[in-house]
């Protein structure tokens, strides 16, 4: 194997430990010395050295994010409350939290749960929906325009890529930037400030997904200057899927075909890249540029074949590219591929380049040899590249060969089960929460806060990235991220719902699109953050009507570096609310991803991010006809809160504003809650309610002021009618964030059918819709009364980002 | 009765071509997606349909201008045929990306003439923009324009739009005055009173708010708005609709199929 | 070798340079009083100058807002004022340029050509080399992918 294939002989055999870490350091290929010295033994027995695409193979199919090895190894885990300590070991976190949850609740409806590119649940008799969310953190960081297009054409060909094609029907996006308007003086060398960062992501997803033709119609949007130098870039998709289309399976014999987009040095190293912190030297190679009117074309034309039964698997080509890809389809086959078949985009590229590139845009299909002529016809016809570049086999093992030689020849069960188990500690110290001193504040004081709540960056209007997303296009967008009672004035929807009319043919139903994310209440509680973002996701999709019974649930964790045992165990306590909650919910989750390592220096320290878990929700909605949106409709209604306010301070906008150190972070209470949540679904689809919006940042105060302006309306609410527990003061009624409380719009007539509705809950009558538009929050017993023109709050509110 | 059979002509970056399809159907027409190389490779089968519609989307990327790509194409490789169809007189609509194609091949203002003088040029935001307006469709334009798509609408419509190239210019004054003269600016932004609006209203600066245009004859149709996702009220941000089930973009199409009828 | 370059024809709204300068002006850097954009294409190929012309008016420049310009190798439009070009590096994907060389054979000229594709920014106002460095740097090229030139 010498130089006329292209491809050098790496000597391993008989290297010393500092070696062996040397080396993977000099290549940038991510492998500790236990992974190292794995590889040893397996090349000893085959008495030769790896080539490099030999170990370039084994580098990427071991990568932390083709193969998750820092959460699928074991985790000896402490915890420590009231000086208490706790021990437990995980063989595999999430299999023994999110996973099991999954596992034990047993759903019929689920239809493939974490083990394709995507999860899928049933949509009505013939169809599934699929959804999955990714991440693109560190690409975006260095190059926010490339990485976060990339980004979406990346989870949208998870999509095309899960069973045998979804058609996708949305996007959403996530972000978590630092403070746009921070001094140019205060980023860190070498870094992007922050406001060009998350303008460049930004019209990163819009270019891609608007080319595409997917609405982007959820998302949010957090700053923090903990991602000043590693953002977070969430993108997401959903589609829709025949069920009879779920399956794929390889034979022995079928033609492997790459369709798409040509392969370049575009993102090598990239799967391994995204487990090496960031610094100043970060490798460039890393990014990449898309271009989505190859991945449009590619879509167009293999749905089509899909139909035809053209193929009999598909997957994408994500990180770790072809490598990955074929490796993946021919775990229990064998695979030989020809790298010299691969159409490249310049010449130069060397076997272990072409084998691992993660250029963009192309898929790998399972072809029945019989349909050889007729699939490239297909995808001719539409300018489509299909190019056949080998063959699964049944020899289970990998092999590739360049220009007649082999290049690289191992065991697919070497390759996929050999990698050492690491072992990590992981600590999880309990910090206990005390309430506040009473927040006193005067009629004045709370005008000014409302103000700065509504106008604070995690709450402020993100109408300015909103609009410049298509969020309408293939016009089934029937609740959208932007709601009012005309086409003017606009507020903050909870949840988009898809109505997929042109996919499914007289359907009724719908698809809600709902997420929750809080990463300042995981600074100081990592459960409580997960159980709140649970719980935010859920309530945010049963506000525009979703069933409560029909929900499913991604996760996204992304986490500092694992290495650090606190860092480590913040995440397993996560895991575990995780688990809690899905349990006591009775809902499962579908699919997750996490990104670890999001840890950068500056000046030589090195720094994590806050800890960030994102939840989607995804749910099938019976009647896409009765949902409702936030919106106040009409002078006279009256206003309900359900759910009980606690003193709960911690982690909040208003802690924020008012610099609050202390105070009980919102805890969920899921039987309490879901009882709200079943009853609202039973009330909107009897038409008793007019309006509905979930209680989160910034409090009632926010909610009720947004569902003012955003119906250009007045509303006049009683601070003491509100049902809380324990002794609040009114700016902590105001403000407290607690989990579980709605706010509905109720037509007098319907009062009675309402009340009868929710009689086993806690709820309360606290005001009504008016006439004088003025959002007046009253208490006689505090002598506390705000108001405020409803359209000066929504001016405070839409004019903090408008870029 | 034989069914009115629609063209939706897609290529590379065609995205509105299946919501277009559903438009058509809801009108009880026979709507065909039809890739540009099968229609190249058969030019003559452009004649077997009663309509030609160029949905909305990124044909190639919109790179270069948006909808200058395929205006290109389509001039250069299937030119004479759809002058043809358009001197027919049978209805021709283009639709936001369409809208771009056909001003830049020059099929709207006139197809006999068919050379480019007006343009769709960038945002006064320079930004794209997804949202709902209101459209003054002139009572003028009822009674007297030809044009066969707009009839029997009201004198204020809304429609969202969602483009980042929209701002209608014409070659010069004189051509203004033609399009003012022949009743052929179908479409103008507007308030919810029918005056003249001002940005976001007005969404991307074209002279006199237009936002859509037709030939003399009133077949040819071109309009930055999405008619065809405002087919049926649950569309609409509040829900709203004529009959209290749909939306304005039901009578523009059902007026194109009903004329063919 | 061709280079063409697209203007603004005078009367008409520059929105990517007004953007520009708002940009500009939002990191804090102040005398610059105006920017003009100019996207360009280099054609590389055997085609002679009066194909070139039809491609840059049939193709590259909008009949009725923009002008253009056509020359051998690399040049600008007649100016006092600094400019910054902005490049992609070698080997990165440029999407338009495969576009602009496909329409190129719709239009006809079926010779193989190669098209690379770039942004010229025209700074009017006081800006020293420092600053053109930072503006460049901070808001029109990343340097990872892009390169850039000041002339």
């Amino acid at each position: 194997m010498k130089n006329k294939t292209s491809c050098r002989t790496i000597e391993i055999l008989n290297l010393s430990d500092k070696e062996l870490i040397d080396l993977s350091a000099k290549n940038v290929l991510s492998l500790s010395l236990d992974e190292m010295k794995s590889v040893q033994p397996y090349f000893r027995k085959l008495k030769r050295n790896p080539t490099d695409v030999e170990i370039e193979t084994i580098a990427q199919t071991w990568s932390e994010h083709c193969k998750h090895k820092t959460l699928t190894g074991i985790i000896e885990y402490t915890e420590e409350k009231y000086s208490k300590k706790t021990k437990r070991t995980y063989n595999n976190l999430l299999k023994e939290t999110v996973f099991k949850a999954t596992m034990e609740l047993n759903k019929k409806w689920c239809l493939s749960v974490f083990k394709d590119n995507a999860g899928i649940i049933e949509f009505d008799a013939k169809n599934g929906v699929a959804f999955k969310v990714e991440t693109h953190n560190h690409p975006s960081a260095l190059e926010p325009y490339g990485g976060s297009a990339t980004g979406i054409g990346g989870v949208i060909r998870d999509i095309l890529g899960v069973g045998l094609g979804a058609k996708p029907l949305a996007n959403t996006d996530v972000f978590c930037f630092g403070n746009p308007d921070t001094k140019d003086s205060q980023v860190p060398e070498g870094m992007h400030h922050p406001k060009r960062i998350a303008k460049g992501v930004v019209a990163g997803v819009r270019d891609y997904g608007n080319r595409m033709g997917i609405p982007t119609v959820n998302g949010a949007v957090y700053f923090d200057d903990g991602y000043m130098a590693n953002p977070l870039v969430y993108c997401g998709t959903m589609g829709i899927i025949p069920k009879n289309k779920i399956d794929k399976k390889v034979n022995s014999g079928d033609l492997i075909l790459v369709v798409g987009g040509r392969t370049g040095r575009d993102g090598i190293h990239g799967a391994t890249f995204s487990s090496i912190q960031l610094d100043q030297e970060s490798d460039v190679s890393a990014v990449q540029i898309g271009n989505p009117i190859v991945e449009k074309k590619v879509l167009d034309t293999m749905l089509k074949a899909r139909d035809l039964n053209l193929y009999r698997a598909v997957t994408d080509c994500g990180a770790g590219g072809l490598s990955s890809a074929i490796g993946e389809l021919g775990e229990k086959t064998g695979a030989i591929v020809y790298l010299d078949k691969v159409p490249l985009k310049y010449d130069g590229l060397v076997p272990w380049e072409i084998w691992i590139s993660e250029a963009q845009e192309r898929m790998v299909f399972a072809v029945p040899p019989k349909n050889k002529k007729r699939i490239v016809e297909l995808f001719k016809k539409e300018n489509v590249e299909a190019v056949f570049v080998g063959e699964f086999t049944k020899d289970k093992k990998l092999t590739l060969k360049y220009n007649g030689h082999v290049v690289a020849s191992m065991d697919m069960s070497f390759l996929h089960d050999g990698i050492p188990k690491p072992k990590r500690p992981a600590v999880c110290k309990i910090k206990e929460e005390k309430v506040q001193k009473p927040i006193k504040m005067t009629s004045a004081d709370l005008s000014k806060t409302l103000k700065s709540a509504l106008s604070d960056l995690n709450v402020c209007s993100k109408e300015w990235i909103i609009r410049q997303y298509d969020h309408e296009v293939q016009g089934q967008t029937i609740v959208k991220p932007l709601q009012g009672t005309d086409i003017e004035v606009s507020g903050p929807g909870d949840a988009s719902v898809i109505f997929p009319y042109t996919s499914v043919n007289g359907t009724k139903k719908g698809v809600v699109l709902s997420n929750g994310l809080n990463p300042s209440y995981g600074k100081i509680n990592t459960y409580k953050m997960a159980a709140s973002a649970i719980e935010e996701s859920l309530r945010n999709a049963v506000a525009v009507g979703a069933d409560v019974e029909k929900m499913s649930l991604l996760d996204n964790f992304c986490w500092g570096n694992p290495n650090k045992p606190e860092i480590l165990g913040s995440l397993v306590r996560a895991a575990n609310a995780c688990y809690d909650m899905s349990k006591a919910f009775d809902i499962p989750f579908i699919s997750g991803k996490d990104s670890l390592h999001n840890e950068y220096s500056i000046g030589g320290k090195k720094y994590s991010i806050p800890p960030a878990l994102l939840i989607s929700a995804m749910g099938v909605i019976e009647n896409a006809a009765n949902t409702v949106t936030m919106p106040l409709k009409n002078d006279g209604n009256k206003i309900f809160v359900l759910g009980v306010t606690r003193n709960e301070i911690a982690g909040s906008v208003l802690a924020k504003i008012k610099n609050i150190k202390d105070g009980i972070v919102p805890v969920v209470y899921p039987k309490e809650s879901k009882e709200v949540m079943k009853r609202i679904y039973k009330a909107i689809n009897n038409g008793l309610i007019e309006s509905c919006h979930d209680c989160s940042e910034g409090g009632l105060a926010v909610a009720i002021s947004e569902m003012a302006f955003a119906g250009d309306k007045g509303v006049k609410v009683d601070i003491d009618a509100i049902r809380t527990k324990g002794k609040l003061s009114a700016a902590e009624i105001l403000f407290s964030e607690s989990n579980g409380r709605f706010i509905v719009e109720v037509i007098p007539e319907n009062e009675s059918k309402f009340r009868e509705i929710f009689k086993s809950c806690v709820f309360a009558e606290v005001g009504c819709v008016t006439e004088d538009k003025y959002v007046i929050f009253e208490s006689t017993k505090n002598k506390i009364k705000v108001k405020e023109k409803s359209r000066n709050l929504l001016k405070a509110w839409r004019n903090t980002i408008s870029w | 009765m034989k069914k009115v059979k629609a063209l939706i002509l897609r290529t590379a970056g065609t995205n509105c071509d299946y919501e277009t399809q559903a438009a058509f159907e809801m009108c009880s027409a026979v709507a065909e997606r039809v890739h540009i190389n099968s229609l190249i490779e058969n030019k003559d089968k452009i004649f077997e349909y009663d309509i030609l519609a160029f949905p909305g989307g990124f044909s190639y990327g919109d790179d270069i201008a948006s909808g200058k790509v395929l205006a290109n194409e389509i001039k250069n490789k299937l030119g004479d045929k759809i002058k043809k169809f358009s001197l027919s007189g049978k209805p021709v609509i283009g639709i936001c990306n369409g809208f771009q194609v056909l001003v830049k091949m020059g099929l709207l203002p006139e197809p006999k003439l068919f050379e480019q003088v007006s343009t769709l040029s960038y945002n006064d935001s320079d930004k794209f923009e997804c949202r709902w307006v209101y459209l003054k469709t002139e009572k003028k334009v009822k009674n007297e324009s030809n044009c066969i798509w707009t009839k029997n609408l009201p004198d204020i419509i809304t429609l969202p739009v969602a483009h980042g190239e929209g701002k209608f210019i014409p070659v010069n004054f004189k051509l203004l005055e033609e399009l003012n003269k022949n009743n052929q600016i179908v479409f103008r932004y507007s308030t919810r009173n029918g005056a003249i609006p001002e940005y976001p209203l007005a969404p991307n600066g074209s002279v006199e708010q237009i936002a859509g245009i037709c030939n003399t004859k009133g077949n040819i149709f071109g309009l930055m708005p999405h008619p065809e996702r405002y087919m049926f009220a649950l569309q609409h941000p509040a829900r709203e609709g004529f009959d209290g089930e749909y939306g304005w973009g039901k009578i523009i199409f059902q007026n194109a199929v009903d004329f063919v009828k | 070798m061709f280079e063409i370059d697209i203007f603004t024809k005078e009367g008409f709204k520059d929105s990517r340079g007004e953007h520009v300068l708002s940009d500009i002006l939002g990191i804090g850097i102040k005398g610059v009083k105006k920017v003009d954009y100019s996207p360009f294409y280099i054609i590389d190929g055997d085609i002679n100058k009066s194909e070139a012309k039809t491609i840059a008016s049939e193709l590259l420049s909008d009949k009725i807002t923009e002008g253009f310009k056509v020359g051998f190798g690399t040049q600008e439009k007649k100016s006092k004022n600094p400019i910054i070009e902005v490049l992609y590096k070698k080997g990165v994907t440029d999407t338009v340029s495969e576009s602009v060389a496909k329409a190129i054979k719709d239009l006809g000229i079926t010779k193989d050509v190669k098209v690379k594709t770039g942004h010229k920014y025209y700074l009017h106002g006081n800006a020293s080399q420092d600053v053109l460095n930072k503006i460049a740097v901070k808001l029109l090229a990343n340097t990872l992918v892009q390169e850039y030139k000041i002339k």
